[in-house]
């Protein structure tokens, strides 16, 4: 491949998850907000420095499913890499990267809901060898780079000057996905998605799963910003937590229970 | 086990404290003013590397820790912007597994949240492996009798490998700050049924004295702005009313949320995580309990 | 050949508007017989949004799709079904069931529409109709003469040209109307359905319905609507059960009743709430019923177009029956077979899609409405819903009551009495009853 290509080669990644909210039903499985951010971020950067899209999947067959929505908004080549669900994400990074090797531009959702770790494009980032701008929470296009904002603690945010090879990801509010003509949606209905089977053994993770529930803390963190918040926050730890009511209420009776709590709390 | 922590101009990140707690006292400070979180680490941290540079980046960071980490069976970064950035890379230049996510670390086990905040996945671990710690998820206990940890410099040396450049830093926007440093807060999240709720949630905020926040998967929707979202990719608040509405707790989300006197929480699930951290946990459809509020508070 | 429809503009053969049971049998139909079809549906997939009471009759489906049974993903067969009369505190229960409906080829079955109608869609996709979802139809395309050439969408670039379009989007087509196929739309043609459906362990469903494995109950219910008229149903699903009233709208909208509290009042009453007690509300859902039967039908041709389903109110909402997916299958597949006929024939005008009303008018399709037709509005009229339902229940009361010393009294003697207390005149019961008898008998 042609230094010139190289610099215009744009990958997305998109996982094929279950939605939060139809959490068992692979009918309503889909793309999370954050990857439909980076989809459309990686076709108007595409647009924008005269290259293409190829969107990459590391998933079973009915993901499948997102690249066509990828083709259908204007990625103009689709590769799954063929395997279960819920391989570990090292593992789905260097599936990724075997078939990115060239890429200039990679751009990632910030976290899966599912898995949720957030780890995959610091994965990508590492065996790409390129640098990395995650968890972006707005993007200026310059000429050959892009200016990235990115939060970090505290509520400060960073300015990033990134340059090719990249790795970018997203939050899912970045930017709002295209809606696919119909033609383009018919012509993705049957385009080629290139199926790739992977190059190592997949890992799949091995664990026992529960229902979450918060471990009990030790003592509330101090967080504050200020020291005196910080003593506040230590010293108001204890006293928290009265009692604990669960209470099964119309919403007019919780509306008032709420009023008359707050009275009792002397917030009214 | 080791701790490492980056820091930005000697400031710890959420979770700092608690990882070096969960790994007894003992880490690495990585970043700009090490010496001075380690400071902040009194009555927590034993026994501290400092390593001092003055921008972050990751690539380069997990070349420089790899020597001081190769004998560490164990490490832990905390879930913070930052460490979430540098433990994969970590984990790929120390050949190692991540688990990412966790509540709880230790040789035995690994616990790690999963599903946005719904489910609990426990890990028997390698022998060797790094894990990112949940910022909240544990809680610190500062010992006012521990001695000053004991530090040592090691010189952090630059390599070769690429990072992006980090042109500006910005200070808080001025909404985050009001977020922040609100001493009440209304939150809204998936439970409601639509955008304009948040416009009714910040209605009844104003006549609470409450400012607005929410959870990320509100704002990924675009129904309230980026700076409103509480947790660790958001805003840490420390409010001493917490009324959310149809937010089921996520680790990600109150860890961001300090440790507020009193939280009143009306969702539909009385089991989620949100309800068990309330004081007064109301089963009920948050929509219409906005509606009635605001009505009863007009 | 047509000249008014340039071959060479047209996306496709035939374009289907809606994923429900109509919409995919029209293109199974149409697929089949090798014409290229579009099946488009607003929802992110076929059925994701549509809800109805829980009973479908699939026996349409023999010929389409044989051994349905096989594969339909159904919940339950329905081997029990009841027909109760309640007043506010008496219940009257007609209950029959058989074996024969719990095995092959079976009879009705609950099912869920999401997984029913994503289940029909996926025939057609494997039929070779080009399913596109999350795509709403926004208009009809006409040429100079008015013909129907195709449909516009939401999506850019969104216009879809084809010989014939079957509008099958349910109930107020916005096609059909659009295509003035409706003469005119009252109110009081519809009703409104309103169901909850509530989570019970499957044992306790099989215990307290009395049935076990795959059987299923289907219990229609006249009465106790709160003084709206119209009718209430429990369905049983594997670990859910439906309950669900349909209300007349135009009543409705006269009471300070809303629905919800409507069906609250049927889930308390004695007869009912023992079935229910401890269902946890998974979800609550609406939608409009087009009830009125033959007195509503639009025309269902026109050049270029044709209109299946609850789009030409083919739904029978006739009292004890509650059904629409059947009709909705079979006038999907008629129109498909017509389609493909008359896009073969080279004519797609009107004229050379009427073997679609030939083939409704030769079927139960029209036959049953035909029949049925005085049906809806005697079932829903105020004798029927609040006069007779107490009427009967206290005569069947006085009837079993021991009233001893009194000696028994006589049936004709009691209903006599009875119909006089609820104020009914003779005439009236004669000529409901001969309706009813020739509705139903
Ligand atoms: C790396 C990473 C970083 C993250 N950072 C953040 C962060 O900074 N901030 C953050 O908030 N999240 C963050 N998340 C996401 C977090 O994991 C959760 O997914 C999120 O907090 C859940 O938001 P929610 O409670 O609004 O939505 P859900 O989890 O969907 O919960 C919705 C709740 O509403 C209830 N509900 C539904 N309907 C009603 C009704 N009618 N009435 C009342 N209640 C109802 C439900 O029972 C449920 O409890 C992060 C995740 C990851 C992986
Ligand atoms: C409360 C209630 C209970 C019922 N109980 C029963 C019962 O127990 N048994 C029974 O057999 N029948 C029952 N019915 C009737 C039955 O639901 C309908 O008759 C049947 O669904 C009609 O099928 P259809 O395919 O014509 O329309 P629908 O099922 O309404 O399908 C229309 C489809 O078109 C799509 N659509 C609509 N407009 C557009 C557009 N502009 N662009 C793209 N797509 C569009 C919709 O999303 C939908 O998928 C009940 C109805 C109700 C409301
Ligand atoms: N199986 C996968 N296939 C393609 N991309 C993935 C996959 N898993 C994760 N990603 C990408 O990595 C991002 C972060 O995911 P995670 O590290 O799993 O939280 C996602 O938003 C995707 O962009």
């Amino acid at each position: 491949m042609s230094s010139a290509n190289r610099t215009t080669e744009v990958v997305v990644c998109l996982k094929w998850v279950f939605q939060a909210d139809e959490p068992s039903d692979a009918r309503f499985a889909g793309m999370s907000p954050a990857d439909h951010a980076a989809l459309e971020l990686a076709l108007q950067w595409a647009t924008h420095i005269g290259g293409q899209v190829t969107a990459i999947t590391v998933g079973p067959a009915q993901a499948d499913a997102v690249l066509r929505e990828a083709l259908a908004c204007g990625a103009t080549r689709a590769v799954r890499i063929d395997t279960a669900n819920g391989v570990s994400s090292a593992d789905v990074a260097s599936a990724i990267a075997s078939v990115a090797r060239h890429a200039a531009w990679v751009w990632c959702g910030d976290y899966s809901i599912d898995n949720g770790s957030g780890s995959v494009p610091g994965y990508l980032a590492a065996a790409l060898q390129a640098s990395q701008a995650l968890g972006v929470l707005g993007v200026t296009f310059e000429s050959g780079s892009i200016v990235a904002t990115r939060r970090v603690d505290g509520g400060r945010r960073e300015v990033l000057d990134v340059q090719a090879p990249a790795v970018i990801s997203v939050e899912g509010a970045t930017a709002r996905l295209r809606r696919a003509s119909l033609t383009a949606m018919r012509a993705a209905a049957s385009a080629p998605i290139e199926v790739v089977a992977p190059s190592i053994v997949m890992r799949t993770s091995e664990h026992i799963a529960h229902t979450y529930r918060p471990r009990a803390r030790a003592l509330a963190s101090p967080t504050g910003a200020e020291a005196l918040d910080r003593v506040r926050s230590l010293t108001a730890a204890g006293t928290s937590s009265a009692a604990h009511e669960v209470e099964t209420l119309e919403p007019a009776d919780a509306a008032a229970r709420i009023v008359q709590t707050l009275r009792e709390w002397g917030y009214l | 086990m080791i701790a490492v922590v980056v820091v930005r101009d000697g400031l710890l990140p959420a979770g700092g404290a608690e990882v070096m707690a969960e790994c007894e006292g003992r880490g690495v400070l990585i970043g700009s003013q090490p010496s001075v979180a380690a400071e902040a680490l009194r009555g927590v941290a034993t026994d501290l590397t400092l390593v001092e540079c003055d921008s972050f980046q990751p690539a380069a960071f997990a070349e420089a820790l790899v020597p001081l980490l190769a004998d560490q069976s164990i490490v832990v970064l905390p879930a913070s912007p930052d460490g979430r950035d540098l433990a994969p890379r970590l984990a790929a230049a120390l050949r190692r597994p991540l688990h990412a996510g966790a509540i709880a670390v230790n040789a035995q086990r690994v616990d790690l949240v999963r599903n946005g905040g719904r489910d609990l996945h426990r890990v028997v671990p390698e022998a060797a492996f790094i894990a990112t710690l949940q910022p909240g998820a544990r809680g610190v206990v500062a010992d006012e009798l521990l001695p000053a940890p004991a530090t040592r410099n090691v010189a952090f040396r630059a390599t070769a490998v690429v990072d992006v450049a980090v042109t500006a830093v910005l200070p808080p926007d001025p909404a985050t700050i009001d977020l922040a440093e609100a001493a009440r807060i209304v939150g809204g999240g998936a439970g409601l049924d639509g955008a304009d709720r948040m416009m009714q949630l910040a209605d009844i905020g104003r006549k609470l004295g409450a400012s607005v926040g929410a959870t990320r998967v509100v704002t990924d929707r675009g129904w309230a702005a980026h700076e409103r979202q509480i947790g660790t990719t958001g805003v840490v608040v420390a409010p001493q009313l917490y009324i959310a509405f149809g937010v089921a707790g996520a680790v990600q989300h109150t860890s961001g949320l300090g440790d507020p006197a009193h939280i009143v929480s009306v969702n539909t699930d009385p089991h989620c995580p949100m309800m068990q951290l309330a004081d007064l946990a109301i089963v009920a459809d948050a929509n219409a309990t906005l509606d009635a509020l605001q009505e009863l508070l007009s | 050949m047509n000249e008014n429809v340039n071959e060479n503009v047209n996306d496709c053969d035939v374009i289907v508007v809606g994923g429900g049971p109509a919409g995919s049998c029209a293109a199974i139909v149409a697929a089949r017989a090798g014409l290229s079809v579009v099946l488009l549906e607003r929802g992110p997939f076929p059925g994701s949004k549509n809800m109805y009471g829980g009973v479908v009759y699939p026996r349409i489906l023999d010929e389409l799709i044989p051994n349905w049974w096989e594969e339909a993903p159904i919940q339950r067969w329905v081997t029990r079904r009841s027909t109760m009369l309640l007043t506010d505190t008496q219940a009257l229960t007609v209950d029959f069931r058989t074996e024969a409906w719990g095995k092959a080829p079976y009879n009705g079955a609950t099912a869920y529409r999401p997984d029913f109608d994503h289940w029909l869609a996926s025939h057609a996709e494997a039929a070779g109709a080009q399913l596109l979802t999350s795509t709403t139809v926004t208009g009809l395309l006409r040429d100079d003469k008015g013909v129907v050439v195709g449909v516009t969408t939401d999506r850019p670039d969104g216009d879809l040209r084809a010989r014939v379009v079957i509008a099958c989007d349910g109930v107020n087509s916005f096609l059909a109307k659009q295509a003035g196929l409706y003469t005119h739309t009252d109110v009081k043609h519809f009703t409104l359905g309103v169901k909850e459906t509530l989570a019970l362990p499957k044992e306790v469903i099989d215990e307290r319905f009395g049935v076990r494995g795959r059987e299923g109950v289907d219990i229609e219910i006249i009465g106790c609507t709160g003084g709206v008229n119209g009718g209430g149903f429990v369905y049983t699903n594997l670990d859910t059960v439906a309950v669900g009233v349909v209300l007349k709208i135009a009543k409705l909208a006269g009471q300070a009743l809303r629905p919800e509290q409507i069906i609250a009042t049927l889930k308390a009453h004695p007869a009912i709430a023992p079935l229910i007690e401890g269902g946890e509300v998974k979800e609550y859902s609406a939608h409009v019923i087009p009830e009125a039967g033959l007195a509503m039908m639009p025309k269902m041709i026109s050049d270029g177009m044709l209109v299946a389903g609850d789009a030409a109110a083919l739904c029978l909402a006739a009292g004890i029956w509650l059904e629409g997916v059947n009709f909705a299958m079979a006038s999907g597949m008629y129109a498909g077979e017509a389609a493909v006929e008359a896009v073969r024939a080279g004519d797609v005008s009107a004229q050379g899609l009427r073997g679609y009303q030939r083939r409704l008018s030769d079927t139960f399709v029209l036959q049953d409405h035909r029949k049925l037709r005085r049906a809806p509005e005697l079932v829903l009229s105020d004798r029927v819903q609040h006069l007779y339902p107490q009427m009967v229940a206290n005569v069947v009361e006085r009837m079993f009551r021991i009233d001893n010393p009194q000696p028994k009294p006589g049936l004709r003697r009691i209903l006599k009495q009875e119909r006089k207390r609820a104020g009914i005149r003779r005439r009236d019961l004669i000529r409901d009853g001969l309706t009813g008898f020739r509705s139903y008998g």
